[in-house]
């Protein structure tokens, strides 16, 4: 980098806030290194540090807790890293207007933890709390488990401020739970990886702490039956907070002992509400997966919630690459079991997890020994198209840069993608923000 | 191109498009066309760009904000002749829908096997989802359910150049840029929506409807402050005032002590397990807040006479003002015995008399100013109490519009709660869906130019109400 802009630089945000050489290491991904990290400890002096990157054209990647950093393709010019660290506080908490208004740069669980101390909740469960921030998780779309009920980031994101690739300050939405004054801003913004604005705080709706909370696991002997048993669970009057499907690998991951076994599946389902009401749904969940071959029934300990959405990808210590597929909620079981067929035909194995009544699958590709890159591109190809024949989609969620260049991480979106191009050339003209690495080559 | 009997241009036939439901604005189309695909409204809309016509999409018309308005002239493309419900799927809870259909139409299509859709405006007996999609409805159930963009998952659009693309998807979750989201709520000036895929939901166990009464209007204030501390989240908290009380009982008699200053409705629903005991709280959160008397409906047909007080308040003002003017404003819950105490002694100040009937659970205000058009300058005193209001509502930190929209009524106060960047960077987007600027002009930005007719007038009746055919609502 110029030694000028690097003073600019240093300048605005202090030199022992522009990180070089062996502090690079965290933000290294997929073996490329950034130029410098900045952290900068104010709006305004992100809004000075993108103006000068800006204008001397070089990158930048909006960084958080870099749990998802490696999603999509690195930057092809190493660029710098605008970590939001400093940025980390309840700004606002009004418990009675149930809204809070949080820096980017403040953990979920960190976050979840001041709100827990007034009674109140965010309703999102991401992977990886301690580590990722709420403005990542925003610009990631990151969920768990607990989307079931309460909706992803689009449902709960009611104001965004931002800092555009020009150097501008830009807030949509609000601090007000009902508002459709002007564009809605905040959906632009949920998963868009950091390539329309750095996000720098966002406000949220929030929601009371539930009385009680129960998570409860059934075992199912066919994938089949697990998926026919979420299906009724969905059309009857349960009012289920999550609803996962985990095959034996995903389940070993979690130390569920009883669900292991060739072909066998676990159906974990939550509840949340007045005691009497967790009972009741628990109970009626019993009923309900007996009658489609259930059994070995019981309740799993608070700590398996957190683990829930990554069950598939820990199954491997070191996974070939992991894939998101998305589909009609009601063809998981289906999508799943054609999957790991797929994967076994060529001798490799997978574990899968899936939010099951919304359509979500996580998918894991163990390497095969020797790890070859041939047959893992091929079942991520065979992958890719059972989601779409379910007429859905795949992501590429992780995956070593060989790999990504042998299969696309994002599906071709079309017609779509080149709306989502012109909206970038209109957003960022200078396209600054994490070029590269987003869908259609944005 | 779209046969006969589906183009209007006779200018008797045209004054019928030529305002919404808030009748102070008007402009006259110089065609309305009634497509029946989305190739037709492809042809309509390549046939404009052809023409250099400007083109707007337009529903049932009972918007409240002149957001279907066409400001500058041109092509009214009325959706009312695509209503049909083209796809029901019970398992996986979604449906596709054309955008002409009516919104109440929806939940009867699906009501018989126990399911419904969720976005229920008070208009929604005669509103469309496509109208829905343009102004990102609400309605009273929105406190726990959300409003339209957290029910639609995809939809099909005829871009503003005629191409016909999918936003989203059938499928829960989309990838790339959230574009189905950005354009729900766009009021219009992204495109023209042709299909939409929407959630359906299960229609829940048990319902209950309470009716606390209250001597004053901060008691009512605070009890909804009191339901949301015990951590209750119940389906619709309404609050009418003792204004609209009397109004109601006067034209339908639905049960409201007249006397009162306010009354709170709130509805809870879910599982039947639990039910009594989160009633016996909304309770307790009234009566500790001083209400003189709580009512829980017995039946089905004592909740719907609550419902119907609520429902038919803006009818029954019809009985005691010659006309009104509906606001809609947002501000956060705990701001509201200072805020409605503000808009009477603004309204107050303009010498008019002011009905507040509103979704109190989520701060979303409907304060409805009474005036007689026929005395000079009272109506140009709306409009300033109106925008005071909005300024108002700007000042605590909440926001000009809760679901009406911005339209052509409130591109002007777009700056109260917006800079100059935020503008900037909206009329950026817009620039990336609607280049020429050809879809719905002169709406949502503040850069009012001379537009026609378009712009405040003095009140006249709809041209449907001179004919009898309806009342306003």
């Amino acid at each position: 980098m110029d030694i000028a802009v690097l003073d600019k630089l240093r300048a605005v945000v202090g030199p022992t806030n522009v990180l070089g050489t062996v502090e690079l290491a965290p933000y290294v991904v997929e073996g490329r290194t950034p130029e410098a990290a900045l952290v900068p400890g104010s709006v305004d002096e992100v809004r000075a540090v993108v103006e000068i990157a800006a204008g001397a054209g070089i990158p930048i990647v909006p960084w958080g807790g870099g749990t998802a950093a490696a999603v999509g393709i690195p930057t092809p010019q190493p660029g710098i890293v605008l970590d939001l660290k400093r940025l980390g506080q309840l700004v606002e908490h009004e418990p009675g207007d149930l809204t809070a208004t949080v820096e980017a740069g403040m953990t979920m669980a960190a976050l979840q933890s001041a709100l827990r101390a007034r009674g109140q909740w965010l309703s999102l469960d991401p992977p990886d709390p301690e580590q990722a921030t709420i403005g990542g998780v925003i610009a990631a779309n990151a969920s768990g488990p607990r989307r079931h009920l309460y909706g992803t980031a689009r449902d709960l994101l009611i104001g965004v401020t931002v800092v555009t690739g020009d150097g501008v300050v830009v807030r949509g939405g609000g601090k007000v739970v009902k508002n459709v004054a002007g564009y809605d801003l905040p959906k632009l913004f949920v998963g868009s990886h950091g390539t329309l604005g750095v996000i720098v705080s966002v406000t949220v709706k929030l929601r009371p702490l539930p009385d009680d909370e129960r998570l409860v696991a059934v075992v199912f002997d066919r994938l089949k039956d697990a998926g026919a048993a979420a299906r009724a669970v969905v059309a009857s009057d349960l009012i289920p907070n999550a609803l996962e499907i985990l095959d034996a690998e995903a389940a070993r991951a979690l130390g569920l002992q009883s669900a292991e076994g060739p072909g066998r599946c676990t159906l974990v389902v939550g509840f949340d509400g007045v005691r009497e009401q967790v009972e009741w749904q628990c109970s009626e969940l019993g009923r309900i997966a007996a009658q489609f071959g259930g059994h070995a029934a019981g309740a799993l300990p608070a700590e398996a919630w957190p683990r829930l959405a990554s069950a598939s990808r820990d199954a491997f210590d070191a996974p070939a690459a992991v894939m998101r597929l998305v589909v009609l909620p009601a063809a998981v079981s289906e999508a799943i079991e054609q999957g790991t067929n797929a994967a076994r035909q060529r001798g490799l194995r997978s574990a899968w997890s899936c939010h099951a009544g919304v359509g979500v699958i996580t998918a894991a590709l163990a390497s095969g020994a020797p790890p070859e890159p041939g047959p893992i591109a091929s079942v991520l190809h065979e992958w890719r198209a059972l989601a779409k024949a379910a007429g859905g989609h795949a992501t590429l969620d992780w995956a070593p840069l060989a790999v990504k260049s042998a299969v696309p991480v994002w599906d071709d979106a079309g017609a779509a993608g080149r709306i989502m191009q012109r909206l970038k050339a209109s957003l960022d003209p200078h396209n600054v923000l994490n070029p590269g690495r987003f869908v259609a080559g944005i | 191109m779209l046969g006969r009997g589906a183009v209007l241009s006779d200018p008797e036939e045209l004054l019928v498009y030529e305002s919404d439901g808030l009748t102070l604005f008007r402009a006259l189309a110089d065609f309305v066309v009634f497509p029946t695909s989305a190739e037709h409204v492809s042809a309509i809309v390549k046939l404009a760009n052809r023409e250099g016509l400007p083109f707007v999409a337009r529903g049932a018309g009972t918007g409240l904000s002149g957001g279907c308005l066409p400001a500058e002239g041109g092509i009214v493309i009325s959706l009312m002749r695509m209503n049909r419900v083209l796809e029901v799927d019970y398992e996986n809870q979604i449906a596709v829908v054309e955008p002409g259909l009516v919104n109440l139409h929806l939940s009867w299509a699906v009501g018989p096997r126990g399911y419904y859709y969720a976005p229920d405006p008070s208009s929604q007996q005669a509103c469309t989802i496509g109208g829905n999609i343009a102004n990102n409805s609400g309605g009273p159930h929105t406190l726990k359910y959300g409003v339209t963009t957290n029910h639609v998952l995809g939809l099909e659009v005829v871009m503003p150049d005629g191409e016909i693309v999918w936003l989203g998807g059938k499928t829960r979750e989309s990838f790339g840029y959230d574009l189905a989201g950005v354009f729900v709520g766009s009021e219009g000036t992204f495109g023209v929506a042709t299909k939409i895929c929407v959630r359906i939901l299960k229609k829940p166990q048990a319902v209950k409807t309470v009716l606390g009464v209250f001597d004053r209007v901060e008691q009512a204030s605070a009890a909804v402050s009191a339901i949301i501390a015990r951590g209750l989240v119940p389906a619709a908290v309404e609050m009418i005032d003792q204004l609209t009380i009397a109004a109601v009982e006067d034209a339908f008699g639905c049960g409201y002590p007249r006397d009162a200053a306010a009354a709170l409705l709130v509805e809870l629903d879910g599982l039947a397990v639990g039910m009594d005991a989160q009633v016996a709280h909304i309770v307790e959160a009234c009566r500790d807040s001083g209400a003189r008397e709580v009512r829980t409906a017995r039946d089905e047909a004592e909740r719907q006479l609550l419902w119907k007080g609520r429902k038919s308040a803006f009818g029954a003002y019809g009985r005691v003002s010659p006309a009104y003017m509906v606001m809609d404003g947002v501000i956060p819950r705990t701001k509201l015995p200072y805020v409605l105490s503000r808009v009477n002694e603004i309204v107050g100040a303009h010498g008019l008399r002011v009905g507040n009937v509103f979704h109190a659970g989520d701060g979303n205000l409907h304060p409805n100013i009474l005036y007689d058009p026929r005395k000079p300058g009272e109506e140009a005193r709306v409009v300033e109490a109106g925008a005071e209001i909005m300024r108002l509502c700007a000042e605590v930190g909440g926001s000009i519009s809760g679901e009406h929209g911005i339209g052509l009524e409130k591109a002007d106060f777009m700056p109260f709660i917006f800079s100059v960047a935020d503008l900037e960077f909206m009329r950026r987007l817009k620039q990336a869906f609607n280049p020429t600027g050809r879809c719905n002009p002169g709406k949502v930005f503040p850069t009012r130019k001379s537009c026609g007719e378009a712009g405040p007038v003095a009140y006249r009746p709809h041209p449907i109400e001179e004919k009898g055919l309806a009342q306003r609502f």
